[in-house]
């Protein structure tokens, strides 16, 4: 019986911990016969830092919310051989069905695998599909594997959906010498970490299917734009090309086969505009991040006005899988029209958040209440944005909408990326409208007039409400300028900048109305609108709140009821947090 | 053939080269689909918004869903295209919005837009200051066909706006005005081309500043003009309302003769009413323009005012003004003025000159609150009128029939009105007694309506006019200046309405009358901290002869500027009107239809003007980041020396830091600044 413990080291992990957990695990194995390794990031945050404890290479534990002194404790359990010790640690049954309700096939070896270790991902299986792509006897035609790619119906999982087969197709059969691979991974939306997680837990999957498709579209080099706020990502993926390379499976002549294909990584300077890909193609060509008329595409020209293939992480991390299961295997997951799995990253407030992946037709209700527990704090559901500052929010009534990508974008909200923002009924949606327009505003690249000013205006007019400022026909004049720049602006940051506005109105008016025309704020969120009395009947003139206001808005005689002069009042919410009594009413 | 396409654009059958873009194809075909970013010289970028087209059908049947960018779509084969759609124009207004939301800087300076005649101040004192008269006349007729006279009588308001009083003082325009006037006139004088003959007839009643200026312009539109007037010479209230040493008659006769130059066919000695009638006029024209005036003095409606040497300032001036033989003879004469206007100081001042012995202004206020001219009360002053402040006309007392004194009631400050002025209170039971010859009611005019049956008049007895086109109740009749609607006004405000006034008919004339439309501007906030680090040169002075001598005749009061002092006052204009203000394309497509930037009002990026290239000053207020010259740099001047800094709203173009030998290529190149469509890029004179 061996043992062996393995600490989750993504980014979030790190962030909750896990480095000084794997050190003190270190320290106290050193001298042991249990082995100490690293993997990346299994997708939930709430509990990290994790911890497993394999025995015999079968998961014994999975240990939860770590720290310095449990990994003594783990230390000691492992060495002794007994882990009934560490059973306080534990993952709960219900957190475990966090995990146990998912289909894996991006996520496959998240967590699990050692990213930093060659072998660790060959063991898993890494490499195959390209062998079997490029096998001497029985491999595939570049037209095999597009045919393949398009039996399986994947579709871009940047958040347009658009058939991946279609776009290799288009870059394979345009005329030209020189054709270009690019991956996306200037994952830009706020709340957006399924690529990290792929990148920092299993660089090996983006490779092979960037190999794939480079070899499927005839390209000799292949880039990687991972923005620089990632850069245990771009740690990770550029030591896993450089084993790739050792291995061949990178370079000139890959595998014998003849297929050559280089690889680079460029660091993107973090715009959120570069998401966008002819935006994405001028930053990699040394040029301003900005985006470029189409057409033409860049399947036509694109990089260097070379032909060019452009894909996200999660599309590529599908590949591997589907030229070892076959494109059938693939599509018979999902939707009629929406086929495989999708990776989405939960949060906000939600009880269990973290990296999800479901088959595409599974209901919102399904991975929000099934997978993530439902709402934190025993509040109720309000809305769940999807997609992000691109996308739209999708009310309660609406939870038990399929998700794929046509059933998403009747609802206004798009299948985006895969950020799934679950909100509550302490927000305000105007605020959180205002929220995406402070953003897209900000990350405007300032090329076209409607996107420049527009959001601007729009980001205007929702702090007006927000500070009660409103003015009537304010809600009209936003929803007319959400139309004109979704018509007028030059990319997709613009046209789809609109939306997060667009379906908050559609939602959620009586809360813009209630904004505007009276000067309130339902969710009690937007300060400005908020108003702070005390309830003299509950008020025991304890003294506490007039201690604690920073303002010295309070008076009153002890043991009798205090006021708050509003005019001096700056909505704090100390007095409210300090009053014992439940006498300071919010309004 | 094979490789042409055929498409319609706007109803025009468009024929272009396959490969061209549609803005290509409308522009090879003739026509102009606009556009603020594009340029045939450097590659489709798509930033404006404006050359958003509809395709209408797509060459089987069915239309586009989304509107393209007719700079970077191409055409295809069959397209309907428009670019005047609802749809369309709607996307325009909108960008055209966003942008004049963002926009800081003058179109137009404050004088020109002060000037209720819209002269181009800043044009023709830059001329000036250039030494070219002849183009600064040219500039100013464009506006106003008597420049050397209005140049001395104006009040011109243009001052009081100049933004060089935010340093030290206005510039002084109206004199810089008639400077460069009376330099012209004196040789090779400007003279307007008219256009060819339009074959149709006009008649103009009233031969003042608003009559001449409405005939001077329809002449120079093409149109047969007469103007017919009463009195003995043409000029009205120039002639007769305004004295000699102020403005001396050969001056305005010289003007007169210039309009009468262009063809305008002058008649004195016709009365309205009298010698024609309006209905001959309006059957023998195509179109009758009344600018008769207001020539009756109001009264004070004080016991007395029918007492023999009680006489309305209109009448005083006018019989001053007619002659040697009708000036009265004042010497050892005490003459009171009522009012405070400039027509008081006239008659005051001429009192003086007809010898009288004491002149009093009766003024109900106080000299702050007078309307007059400043530096007329000063010059009054030194010439020997006697000011009686805060007293009121009570009642004028008579002897025999004749004035003997006049009572006043003495008054004080009350509260302001709704003017702003303070409204003079009587002193209850306090009064003074003036003994006087003469009292000169000076308190305004009115329209004595001769001739005009058939013409609706206003409430206050003024000829009523439509205000946007001039028009009176009769067909085919208009009226403006001193006789219609708000009654009597400055010369230049006459002047204004009659120029907007020749528009007007001149388009009725040619079928369609086209109301008076004003502009779209881009305006701006200037405040004295802003012009802070302006150096500051004081105002000119205008040299007078002196005041014991001029007190004795009509001679002129003014010397006039030398052509040192006038080129060295026009160079501190501060040149706050754009630059670019004619060739904008911005502003030309904000007029092409209604737009209402102010709905989205907000933040605006800083103006900033920058100067880092030393022949290119860079104005970011006026920048709308189409990138042309920053593209034109890099691909046709292959220089690369300009570049977008920053993200989003606060996004600006910025040249690096660069060598004295980059600054030399902008020197030569200048294509950015030729490509601009804005006046965000100007080339400094070096």
């Amino acid at each position: 019986m061996s043992y062996r413990v393995v600490v989750g080291q993504g980014s979030c992990g790190i962030a909750a911990g896990a480095a000084k957990v794997y050190d003190v695990l270190a320290d106290a194995l050193s001298q042991s016969d249990v082995t100490l390794h690293i993997a990346g990031c299994i997708g939930m945050c709430w509990l990290e830092p994790i911890v497993d404890i394999y025995c015999d290479d079968a998961l014994a534990m999975r240990l939860v919310k770590m720290n310095a002194e449990a990994a003594k404790a783990v230390a000691d359990a492992c060495k002794a051989g007994d882990l009934s010790a560490l059973v306080p640690y534990a993952i709960t049954e219900e957190d475990a069905a966090f995990l146990s309700q998912q289909t894996r096939i991006v996520l496959r070896n998240c967590g699990i695998i050692d990213p930093e270790s060659l072998e660790s991902a060959l063991q898993a299986g890494a490499y195959t599909a390209l062998s079997k792509v490029l096998s001497a006897e029985d491999g595939m035609s570049p037209e095999a594997v597009i045919a393949c790619i398009k039996e399986s119906g994947l579709a871009g999982r940047g958040g347009a959906g658009f058939p991946t087969w279609f776009k290799w197709n288009a870059a394979r059969q345009s005329a030209g010498e020189e054709k270009y691979l690019i991956c996306n991974a200037d994952e830009g939306d706020p709340g957006a970490f399924m690529d990290r997680a792929v990148i920092e837990s299993d660089p090996h999957a983006l490779i092979e299917g960037m190999l794939i498709g480079a070899y499927a579209i005839g390209a000799k080099e292949a880039v990687v734009y991972v923005r620089a706020e990632y850069p245990l990502a771009i740690k990770r993926l550029n030591a896993a090309i450089e084993q790739a390379r050792q291995a061949g499976f990178v370079g000139q002549n890959i595998m014998g086969s003849g297929f050559s294909c280089e690889f680079r990584v460029k660091a993107g300077a973090g715009a959120f505009v570069c998401g966008e890909e002819t935006a994405l193609i001028e930053s990699l060509e040394g040029k301003r991040g900005m985006p470029r008329l189409k057409p033409p595409f860049p399947a036509a020209a694109g990089y260097w006005q070379q032909p060019s293939n452009i894909n996200n992480v999660e599309t590529f991390a599908n590949v591997a899988w589907i030229i070892n299961h076959g494109g059938a295997a693939f599509a018979a997951m999902g939707t009629e029209r929406s086929k495989g799995t999708k990776v989405f990253a939960l949060t906000g407030k939600i009880k269990r958040g973290g990296l999800v992946e479901i088959p595409m037709g599974k209901t919102l209700r399904d991975v929000i209440f099934g997978i993530g527990g439902g709402i934190r704090d025993g509040r109720a559901f309000q809305a769940v944005q999807m997609g992000g500052p691109s996308g739209g929010c999708i009310p309660a009534a609406l939870l038990d909408t399929v998700i794929d990508y046509q059933a998403l974008a009747a609802t206004g909200a798009i299948m985006g990326s895969g950020g799934m923002v679950v909100m509550d009924d302490t927000t305000c949606m105007v605020a959180m409208a205002k929220f995406f327009l402070d953003f897209t505003a900000k990350e405007s690249c300032g090329k076209c007039v409607h996107c420049r000013i527009g959001t601007k205006r729009m980001q205007e007019i929702l702090a007006r409400m927000t500070e009660g400022k409103g003015e009537a026909g304010d809600i009209e004049l936003l929803e007319e300028l959400c139309l004109a720049v979704k018509d007028g602006a030059l990319c997709g940051l613009g046209q789809t900048a609109p939306n997060p506005v667009l379906s908050a109105i559609r939602y959620f008016r009586p809360q813009f109305e209630a904004h505007v025309m009276e000067q309130r704020c339902p969710a009690h969120a937007c300060t400005a609108l908020l108003q702070y009395h005390i309830d003299a009947d509950a008020c025991r003139g304890c003294t506490l709140c007039a201690k604690k206001c920073p303002v010295h808005a309070i008076s009153g005689e002890v043991k009798s009821a205090h006021v708050i002069d509003r005019s001096v009042c700056i909505r704090c919410g100390q007095c409210k947090a300090s009053c014992k009594f439940g006498a300071i009413i919010v309004e | 053939m094979s490789n042409m396409i055929t498409m319609t654009i706007n109803g025009k059958i468009c024929q272009c080269e396959a490969g061209c873009s549609i803005l290509q194809a409308a522009a090879i075909n003739g026509l102009e689909i606009p556009s603020l970013c594009n340029d045939a010289s450097v590659k489709a970028y798509g930033a404006c918004g404006m050359c958003a087209v509809e395709v209408l059908d797509n060459g089987s049947g069915k239309p586009l869903p989304k509107l393209l960018r007719a700079c970077s779509a191409k055409a295809v084969n069959g397209y309907v295209v428009r670019y005047d759609t609802d749809r369309v124009n709607q996307a325009r207004k909108i960008a055209l919005e966003l942008l004049m939301s963002d926009h800081i800087g003058d179109c137009v300076a404050p004088c020109s837009l002060t000037c209720p005649a819209g002269t181009d101040c800043q044009g023709y004192v830059k001329q000036i200051a250039q030494g070219d008269y002849h183009k600064a006349m040219e500039i100013v007729k464009e506006k106003l066909p008597l420049p050397a006279s209005i140049g001395r009588v104006c009040p011109h308001p243009c001052e009081k706006q100049c933004r060089r009083g935010l340093v030290e003082a206005p510039i002084s325009i109206a004199q810089l005005k008639a400077f460069a006037a009376d330099r012209d006139l004196e040789c090779d004088t400007y003279r307007a081309q008219c256009a060819p003959e339009s074959g149709k007839r006009v008649a103009v009643v009233g031969g003042g500043p608003a009559g001449l200026t409405a005939a001077y312009f329809l002449r120079r539109k093409g149109h047969a003009v007469t103007v017919l007037d009463a009195a003995q010479k043409m000029g009205g209230m120039l002639r007769y309302g305004i004295p000699a040493y102020r403005l001396p008659k050969p001056v305005l006769d010289r003007e007169i003769e210039e309009i009468a130059a262009t063809g305008v066919v002058l008649q004195n000695g016709v009365r309205l009413g009298e010698d024609i009638t309006l209905e001959q006029l309006r059957s023998d024209y195509d179109a009758v323009i009344l600018a008769v005036g207001a020539w009756q003095s109001m009264q004070m409606g004080c016991t007395g005012e029918d007492l023999e040497g009680v006489i309305g300032g209109i009448t005083f001036l006018h019989d001053i003004s007619s002659g040697e033989g009708t000036r009265p003879d004042l010497r050892g004469k005490s003459v009171a003025v009522c009012g405070g206007g400039n027509t008081a100081m006239d008659a005051c001042r001429s009192a003086v000159r007809c010898g009288a012995e004491n002149v009093y202004v009766i003024y109900r206020r106080t000299r702050e609150e007078m309307p007059a001219d400043p530096v007329e009360i000063a010059e009054s002053m030194e010439e020997g009128a006697l000011y009686k402040y805060l007293t009121n006309p009570a009642e004028i007392l008579g002897e025999n029939g004749k004035v003997k004194a006049v009572k006043l009631q003495v008054m004080e400050l009350g509260e302001p009105d709704a003017s702003g002025r303070r409204s003079p209170v009587p002193v209850a039971g306090k009064f003074e007694v003036l003994p006087v010859d003469m009292v000169i009611m000076a308190i305004g005019q009115k329209l004595f309506p001769e001739g005009l049956s058939g013409i609706a008049l206003t409430r206050k007895g003024t000829i009523a006019a439509d205000e946007a086109t001039f028009a009176t109740n009769l067909e085919n009749v208009f009226a403006i200046g001193d006789a219609t609607n708000r009654g009597a006004d400055i010369a230049i405000a006459a002047i204004g309405e009659a120029n907007r006034c020749a528009d007007v008919v001149d388009s009725a004339l040619r079928g369609a009358m086209q109301p008076v439309k004003q502009p779209f501007l881009s305006k701006r906030v200037v405040t004295a901290e802003m012009l802070a680090d302006r150096l500051k040169i004081a105002r000119c002075q205008m040299p007078t002869r002196d005041a014991a001598v001029r007190r004795h005749d009509f001679e002129e009061v003014n010397l006039g500027l030398t052509e040192e002092t006038a080129r060295a006052e026009a160079k501190r204009c501060l040149e706050c009107g754009c630059h670019d203000y004619a060739d904008c394309k911005l502003i030309r497509y904000a007029n092409q239809q209604e737009i209402h930037p102010e709905r989205l009002a907000g933040q605006k990026r800083a103006a900033e003007m920058e100067r880092k290239l030393e022949c290119i000053e860079r104005n970011s207020g006026k920048c709308i980041l189409c990138g042309l010259c920053v593209r034109v740099c890099e691909e046709e001047a292959k220089q690369g020396i300009l570049g977008l800094v920053g993200r989003g709203f606060t996004t600006v173009i910025r040249p690096e830091f660069r060598e004295a030998a980059t600054i030399a290529v902008c020197k030569e190149c200048r294509k950015c600044v030729s490509l601009c469509p804005t006046g965000a890029l100007k080339l400094l004179e070096f």
